[in-house]
């Protein structure tokens, strides 16, 4: 009996350490994880904190008089470095300000969405901007009125706008960025060719780096985002044509009004492109992946980088530091004008409208993007674009000739924002079906066509 | 040909099948060692071939930059946590699933074991919720007891499969003795299942200490929090990745459970030659 | 009366000792997986603040619709087929000849094991080099056709690098339990089985393999969830690629879900696919244990 009592009462106990662990580790547990961090902080912030209250009465919009806790969820971590630089140079300006930042690629968007459902939705956080601006509008605050407005970059501002109104600036960027044709220069030299600004140069191109004994192209046609990438120079050039910006183009397609077929150039013209880049390019197409590509171009294999931009340069360079690179807009016509680079901001970090911490959260992008030390940290801490009106020269060639292209033949507009990535990552796998030969061209642009509408068009919102 | 030296002539052809397997086996291991001896530009550049100047360089900067020897302790923690939990609560569960063979602990043992057909990536947003209203989610403790309830499934159909191959002879005879169902499941049947046992903290270990999209979802918001495979996943971005910085994190990440595994791996042979299995 | 105060005490112990796993299971589990599935009769995003009730449309859809689903689906079932097959004949294979005393047999088993804990990102990084660099180092070398093969970029020959890929990944996992299988098997009977005259592969065959029953359905069982669940080995080495011809089902779920941001319909595909899960892993589950022999 006593034995039989003994068993009960040990399964009852476990049972009841069981339920009880879990009702109390919330509290036991989370106290490690949430007091380490605040109670550092907290150290450092009290002398600061009086001194603070025995200055002047704050006033709005100063960041010194503002505190508590930012909570930065953001894509991207190869900025990780240069966003912690930025966060430690802002705890000088508001010494009672704690910005957590976490910061994850793999996963993102699912990331974002499971915290915005379990209510903790960050205070600032990453999307894409153009299409995506509109998906992401119940939590965005819209930054017209920020001080921030006077710097930034037109073209960037334009990309964070709403698609359906035309209205508004739901984010800002950490970068501007060029997409372009990136080429060596040296093996241009030694085949004698000029870089190519139309469809028959390009060829012409091709046939003399091939005979000087160089690979013309290196693809990346692994990844699905090299397409979106190239495929935006036509969709800017067909746009061009029809008298209509690439917005509307693609618009067109989205409604069901048009078909990829009625522009010539972002249907002929591209898929002459990428049966060329296939033919003048890597051995096996489909297996190249970017890794694969800067292997291809740092080494000196092959002539032109497709679907790459500004971004690639530090990695090729940590390559071959040597290396001279080209950069201008696409071949997609037989008119030299419509070559243009690209510039823009394809990523937005976005403001939760219903912060806690509103007026921190804004002091902080709003310090970001005008004080002095913000605006040299986009080239001198982070090495990207500015996405801000700046004369900064950077150490980037890609970045510099962007811009002098930009200024002599104009740029284009940055279409791939115009539609979301679930179509863009379609559309790559679509022309990778293409390259594959399992379907034919017509077969490609109708399942386009389809796809465009139902993910993008106006019933899937 | 005798049969002394047939068997000697398999035993060669054993190990030679063996060692080419283990040949395709080690490669890719090694090379992800070797690029992790090499800066950046000959990771893309030559992946495949020895290291130029070999350094170590690489580890020296990423222990330093995801403070290594603290989220050491983390996975320690987590990993301990959620084994201990798993093993026992599943143990106990199996036990009485497979001696009981009623209507109920059928239906209990399928509901234990089906969870494993769901796809863990359908439930992750709702987890969070989930998570979020118990408090489990932000703290390494709360994440190690939710290891307890993705691990359980696995671990329970293991330790009932196992069990079935324990003779009922011998709780049936402690039964008589007058040993209670808990005396005899810590005396009797648990002693007997060292080896499944050691099997399972084996796969779960390695299981959770390498997990990437929970510890994501749960401990990834603070530096502190952090696990180490999470602290490798940093140096991976969207278009730039730092891949030499990537496979030292995961050779650092990877190596202690490794050491882990060997480890047990001998106490499995141990414990069977110790006669823990007698039948 | 003690009769009934037994049955009542059993049924009490049944309860206890089972209730803390039940409970653990619902909280991670169920109660997630019922909640999402709550969306699956909504149009959501995922993103937005109020779902909307559609009822069962999303179903509807996937039935009436056409859809890329059934490409993942089919791909996936080939894929599990070859999974379960090679994982499970040459797991056992290897773990009868590690369970063999020799020298470095502990050295081996842990080279088997290691891909198991590897980072899928880090494990597809490495393949893809493996399969673009490295076969071509060995082709220079060769000179076979067969390293020189698309192995990533043909879609035919995609659909093998991953199952090839996916198999060398979890293979370990299954020898690990096959041992622990092989260890348990009682070495007196093996023993009585020579005595009598039984050749080795006789033994194997007739006394071994039996005895292997719970083992193998283990492992049967968790290699045909695991392949059936398939989804970090093709996000790491193809995402699914080239055109769409690796898609699992787990891959089109998902990305129905957070990619194309159709949480709704991403909810009801996963509870129909969990369905056919089901059914699929109890046919074989029934089948293999009624073969399974009691010691």
């Amino acid at each position: 009996m006593k034995r039989k009592l003994l068993s009960m009462v040990l399964a009852a106990a476990m049972t009841g350490t069981m339920l009880a662990g879990c009702g109390s580790s919330g509290d036991t547990s989370s106290a490690p994880a949430s007091t380490q961090a605040p109670a550092a902080a907290t150290e450092a912030a009290e002398p600061a904190a009086e001194a603070a209250t025995q200055a002047a009465a704050p006033a709005e919009g100063d960041p010194s008089q503002d505190s508590g806790e930012i909570y930065m969820f953001i894509a991207s971590p190869e900025y990780a470095d240069a966003i912690n630089t930025l966060i430690d140079q802002y705890k000088s300006v508001a010494p009672n300000v704690t910005i957590n930042y976490e910061t994850t690629q793999n996963d993102y968007p699912t990331m974002l969405k499971a915290k915005i459902n379990s209510g903790d939705v960050p205070d600032i956080f990453s999307s894409t901007s153009g299409k995506e601006i509109d998906t992401y509008m119940d939590y965005s605050l819209d930054l017209s009125d920020q001080p921030l407005m006077d710097v930034i970059d037109p073209g960037v501002a334009s990309a964070m706008a709403s698609p359906s109104t035309g209205k508004g600036m739901y984010g800002i960027a950490i970068k501007g960025n060029y997409f372009g044709l990136i080429y060596n220069k040296d093996i241009l030299d030694k085949a004698g060719v000029e870089a190519p600004r139309t469809m028959d140069e390009l060829k012409a191109a091709c046939e003399k780096i091939s005979a000087a004994g160089y690979k013309p192209f290196t693809t990346g046609f692994m990844e699905w985002w090299v397409y979106k990438h190239i495929g935006q120079h036509f969709l800017d050039a067909a746009a061009k044509e029809a008298g209509i910006t690439a917005g509307e183009l693609v618009t067109s397609i989205q409604n069901g009004e048009k078909k990829l077929e009625d522009y010539p150039i972002a249907y002929n013209n591209f898929f002459d492109f990428i049966d060329l880049a296939v033919k003048y390019g890597d051995d096996k197409p489909l297996e190249t992946d970017l890794a694969g590509e800067e292997q291809a171009f740092a080494t000196g294999q092959a002539a032109f980088m497709l679907g790459q931009g500004a971004w690639v340069e530090a990695d090729v360079l940590k390559i071959d530091p040597n290396i001279q690179i080209g950069f201008q807009g696409y071949p997609v016509d037989d008119k030299a004008e419509d070559c243009q680079v690209i510039t823009g901001s394809d990523q937005a970090l976005r403001i939760n409208k219903d912060s806690e911490n509103l007026q921190a959260v804004l002091d902080f992008i709003n310090w970001w993007y005008t004080s002095d030390y913000g605006q040299s940290w986009f080239t001198d801490v982070a090495g990207v674009v500015p996405p801000i009106q700046s004369d900064a020269k950077s150490e980037f060639t890609i970045i510099e000739q962007g811009k002098a292209e930009a200024s002599a033949n104009g740029s284009g507009e940055l279409a791939i924002v115009d539609s979301t990535d679930a179509y863009n990552q379609v559309f790559g796998e679509a022309v990778q079906a293409y390259i594959a030969g399992t379907a034919t061209r017509e077969e490609t642009a109708a399942a386009l066509d389809e796809q465009w509408a139902s993910i993008d068009g106006p019933q899937a919102q | 040909m005798t049969r002394k030296q047939k068997r000697i002539l398999g035993k060669v052809i054993m190990l030679a099948v063996l060692t080419i397997a283990a040949v395709f086996y080690i490669y890719p291991v090694y090379l992800m060692f070797l690029d992790s001896l090499k800066p950046f530009g000959e990771v893309i550049a030559t992946p495949v071939s020895l290291p130029k100047e070999p350094t170590f360089e690489n580890y020296r900067y990423v222990a330093d930059k995801i403070s290594y020897w603290k989220l050491l302790g983390n996975n320690v923690l987590i990993t301990a946590i959620g084994i201990v939990g798993i093993v026992f609560f599943s143990s106990v569960a199996a036990y009485i699933c497979d001696r009981r063979r009623n209507k109920y602990t059928g239906f209990i043992y399928t509901l234990l074991i089906t969870p494993m057909l769901i796809p863990f990536q359908t439930i992750m947003i709702t987890l969070l919720k989930a998570m979020n209203i118990i408090h489990l989610n932000n703290s390494r403790v709360g994440l190690g007891i939710q290891y307890w309830g993705f691990g359980i499934p696995m671990a329970t159909f293991i330790f009932y499969n196992f069990m079935k191959t324990i003779p009922r002879e011998l709780d049936e005879s402690a039964h008589i003795d007058g040993a209670s169902t808990w005396r005899t499941y810590i005396s009797v049947i648990f002693p007997l299942l060292k080896s499944v046992t050691v099997t399972v903290v084996v796969l779960d270990v390695m299981w959770i200490w390498n997990d990437f999209l929970l510890p994501l979802l749960m401990v990834n918001s603070n530096t502190k929090t952090r696990t180490l495979v999470l602290a490798a996943y940093t140096f991976v971005g969207q278009m730039n990745t730092q891949w030499q910085y990537a496979m030292t994190g995961m050779v650092m990440a990877v190596f202690p459970s490794i050491i882990v595994f060997i480890f047990l791996q001998k106490y499995i042979v141990e414990g069977v030659v110790a006669g823990a299995v007698k039948g | 009366m003690v009769h009934s105060r037994r049955k009542r005490k059993e049924k009490l112990e049944n309860f206890l000792f089972t209730i803390p796993a039940v409970i653990l299971v619902c909280m991670m589990m169920y109660i997630p997986f019922v909640m999402s599935g709550y969306y699956s009769l909504t149009q959501w995003n995922g993103i937005a603040k109020e779902p909307v009730f559609i009822g069962l449309k999303n179903f509807a859809d996937i039935f009436t619709g056409k859809s890329s689903f059934l490409a993942a689906l089919w791909f996936t079932i080939r894929y599990t087929f070859f999974f379960v097959i090679v994982s499970n004949v040459a797991a056992l294979a290897l773990a009868v000849v590690l369970t063999k005393k020799f020298r470095l047999s502990n050295f081996y088993r842990g080279i088997f094991f290691i891909p198991y804990i590897m980072s899928m990102t880090i494990v597809g990084f490495i393949w893809k080099f493996i399969f673009t660099s490295g076969f071509k180092t060995f082709y220079d070398a060769t000179g076979w056709g067969f390293w020189n093969l698309s192995w990533l970029g043909d879609p035919g020959m995609a659909f093998w690098s991953v199952t090839l890929v996916g198999i060398w990944q979890s293979l370990g996992f299954y020898i690990v339990l096959y041992i622990a299988g092989l260890q348990a098997v009682p070495g007196d009977v093996i023993e009585a089985a020579y005595v009598d005259g039984a050749s080795r592969r006789q033994t194997f065959f007739k006394v071994t393999l039996p005895l292997l029953g719970p083992s193998m359905t283990t492992c049967v069982f968790m290699s045909l969830t695991n392949g059936l669940k398939v989804f970090d080995i093709i996000l790491a080495l193809t995402k699914g690629g080239p055109g769409q011809s690796t898609y699992s089902a787990t891959l089109a779920i998902y990305n129905e879900a957070f990619t194309r941001n159709n949480y709704g319909l991403g909810s009801a595909q996963a509870i129909l696919y969990f369905l056919f899960v089901l059914a699929v892993t109890q046919i074989t589950l029934r089948g293999m244990s009624r073969r399974e022999v009691d010691l």
